[in-house]
């Protein structure tokens, strides 16, 4: 077990200590670490207006314990973690699991400190996302925001923020294809500031679509919902298993898990897998090994039309336009 | 037709002339709301990051109306990404180019020192987005447009290095992008950062396949690759019978005739025959050296030929020289 104790902020300051916790080094915008300790890519990135993102993509060779206590507690952050393996985070003695099946967006205010524990062999890939409070009162007000308690919000000395959640299937698609871009150069960098941006307005979306918190939910039904989600997603090729088989699976009536599965995930079971495997369909037309009726047959789709018709629907491009500009 | 003259910044200044054309006014620095005397819908114009801007409009005109671009101060260059479902013209340098819906061409680059007018169609929705970039920050770009503009396959034009302009194709990813776009209202809360965002990767992608261009070779799938080398493996073995035929060869790999030649050329850089005969004639020349034969006919016939004639000029074409040269006759 290797225990690092670190801080972060909306600057780059943090960059250096936290390099030199690990025996590492900065060379240009990656952070270079050991391979003993773990192996892959650590970038991070100054987004302009009070916003740094950092990017890992990792396996871990080592338990690791990190502390974060930050100096300045003038910012917030945004944790996408995709850890597959094990990860916590614990903040005022209660611990949240936060890989990937678990609480993967974790919002937590820079005045905690908190304790990350993650395992020798698990694979990491993690935005994170620093903005400062001003940052978010200027946004809020350049965009008319009606947060009528906004000062109350941001004040450190009355209000912390923190909040586990997941993120919506769609901030998960947006990371899954900055994971296939090449690290580094002005491409790259285009494309991170981009997605720090897309998750925003995603979480912006989320926030006015008032969606319940999912920390409110009870264990047991948010850990069965979630086994279901990862249930279809790893049945995505198959045909859909029907809602009673999946109520089964929960433990839970079907209405119940209906109207569950829509609360904490926006939509309804159904759509929810056809949306992935548009999303899988897409994957492999860009992997450019298969046409279009193999990879409808793959999927299940009854037959290659309706694969089109439901593409199209979705993208808004037919299957075959796809292809032809890739 | 009624005509409007605008001009472009990287700052939002420029759009309360293109209001005043309009009769309407600019809100919160983003959004022009069209009169409907003009048409239906608006646009939206926000900075991204300091040397990026992003102009969007999405507008079904009432009126013919022709939007004419000046000249203007600022180093720019312009994205345009067309995505209308029916064809729009731009006019740059008094040549006339349609721009819009997925098979026509919805890419143009243009520079801000060209002026340039575009035309709606009337009664349709047209959807476009222009991204404004600092042409400081794409210094690099043009350097390398420039030495490989002759490569490019799309139909673009180059004038003097530092004024020009392109004309191509939306790649797949980005068209997604625009689509998904084009849902969005832009009076919703997230679509500063989504249009933010969208400008970015756009940009992003653009870049990404413009520097793939050179190792843009459509390579074979795997399952190609794979009957290929079953093929080639197939052919090895029997190297001492006679060619088995393409058709035999293209049943073998599951394809048509032409569709296996095609990857057979890709996969190795030669006809079948063409690799059959020069693996034939590798064999021949360790047969020939390795003095277990009385004559060339022997060694001949072992190779499965029927004209000595015929083995001795493929040969020769292949190593130039002759097989007797190499041959080494069998000692008593």
């Amino acid at each position: 077990m290797k225990t690092i104790e670190h801080f972060y902020s909306a600057d780059l300051s943090w960059v250096e200590n936290f390099a030199k916790q690990y025996n590492g080094k900065v060379e240009g915008n990656f952070i270079i670490v050991p391979e003993d300790i773990q192996s892959g890519t650590r970038y991070f990135l100054d987004c302009g207006e009070g916003i740094v993102a950092y990017y890992i993509n990792v396996e871990y060779k080592k338990n690791l314990h990190l502390i974060q206590k930050n100096s300045s507690n003038d910012f917030v952050g945004f944790y996408y973690n995709l850890t597959d393996g094990e990860a916590t985070v614990s903040v005022h003695n209660s611990l949240y699991n936060v890989s990937r099946w678990q609480y993967n967006l974790s919002v937590i205010d820079g005045t905690l400190e908190s304790d990350y524990n993650v395992t020798k062999g698990s694979k990491t890939f993690a935005l994170c996302i620093f903005i400062k409070k001003s940052s978010i009162r200027e946004y809020a007000l350049n965009n008319r925001l009606k947060f009528p308690n906004i000062d109350e919000i941001l004040n450190p000395e009355k209000n912390t923020m923190i909040r586990f959640d997941r993120m919506s299937n769609e901030s998960f698609h947006i990371l899954d294809d900055l994971r296939k871009k090449k690290v580094g150069g002005p491409v790259f960098d285009l494309n991170l500031v981009g997605t720090v941006h897309m998750l925003i307005a995603n979480y912006l979306k989320k926030l006015a679509s008032k969606r319940i918190i999912i920390q409110t939910v009870n264990q047991p039904d948010l850990t069965s919902i979630i086994s279901t989600q990862m249930y279809l997603i790893e049945h995505i090729e198959d045909h859909f298993p029907s809602i009673k088989l999946l109520a089964e699976k929960a433990n839970m009536s079907e209405s119940k898990f209906k109207t569950l599965f829509n609360k904490i995930t926006g939509n309804t079971p159904n759509m929810f897998f056809m949306e992935n495997k548009l999303l899988r369909a897409k994957e492999l037309l860009e992997s450019k090994q298969f046409s279009i009726s193999q990879i409808s047959d793959r999927l299940n789709f009854t037959n290659n039309s309706y694969f089109a018709s439901k593409f199209k629907e979705h993208f808004g491009v037919s299957p075959k336009t796809f292809v032809q500009d890739l | 037709m009624k005509k409007i003259f605008h001009y472009y910044s990287l700052t939002p200044e420029w759009q309360h002339k293109l209001a005043d054309q309009t009769e309407t006014k600019v809100i919160d620095n983003k959004i022009i709301i069209f009169p409907e005397k003009i048409g239906k819908g608006q646009s939206y114009f926000t900075q991204v990051t300091p040397g990026i801007s992003v102009f969007f409009i999405d507008l079904s005109l009432n009126t013919p109306l022709k939007i004419c671009r000046e000249v203007s101060e600022n180093d720019l260059y312009i994205f345009h990404f067309d995505l209308s479902e029916h064809v729009n013209l731009i006019k740059i340098n008094n040549e006339d180019y349609e721009i819009g819906s997925y098979d026509k061409l919805d890419l143009a680059i243009i520079d801000n020192q060209i002026e340039s007018s575009y035309k709606p169609a009337v009664h349709e929705r047209t959807f476009a987005v222009r991204i404004l970039v600092d042409k400081s920050l794409l210094s690099n770009f043009i350097a390398k447009y420039s030495s490989k503009e002759t490569k490019h396959q799309t139909k673009d034009k180059t004038q003097k290095k530092d004024e020009f302009y392109h004309y191509g194709n939306i790649d797949s990813n980005s068209t997604l992008l625009l689509q998904s776009l084009k849902t969005k209202s832009i009076h919703d809360l997230s679509f500063d950062s989504f249009i933010k965002g969208t400008a970015l990767k756009l940009l992003g992608n653009f870049f990404s396949r413009f520097y793939d261009l050179e190792n843009n070779t459509n390579p074979l799938t795997q399952a190609e690759n794979e009957a290929m080398n079953k093929t080639k493996d197939f052919l090895l073995e029997n190297i001492y019978g006679p060619f088995p035929s393409v058709v035999f060869l293209a049943t073998m790999a599951g394809m048509s005739e032409s569709k296996y030649k095609i990857a057979f050329k890709k996969c190795f850089n030669t006809t079948p025959n063409n690799f059959f005969i020069k693996e034939k004639m590798t064999i021949g020349k360790e047969l020939l050296k390795s003095g277990e034969f009385h004559t060339l006919t022997e060694v001949m016939y072992e190779l499965n030929y029927s004209k000595l004639s015929y083995f001795t000029s493929k040969y020769y074409e292949l190593f130039n020289r002759k097989p007797i040269d190499d041959f080494v006759k069998k000692g008593h």
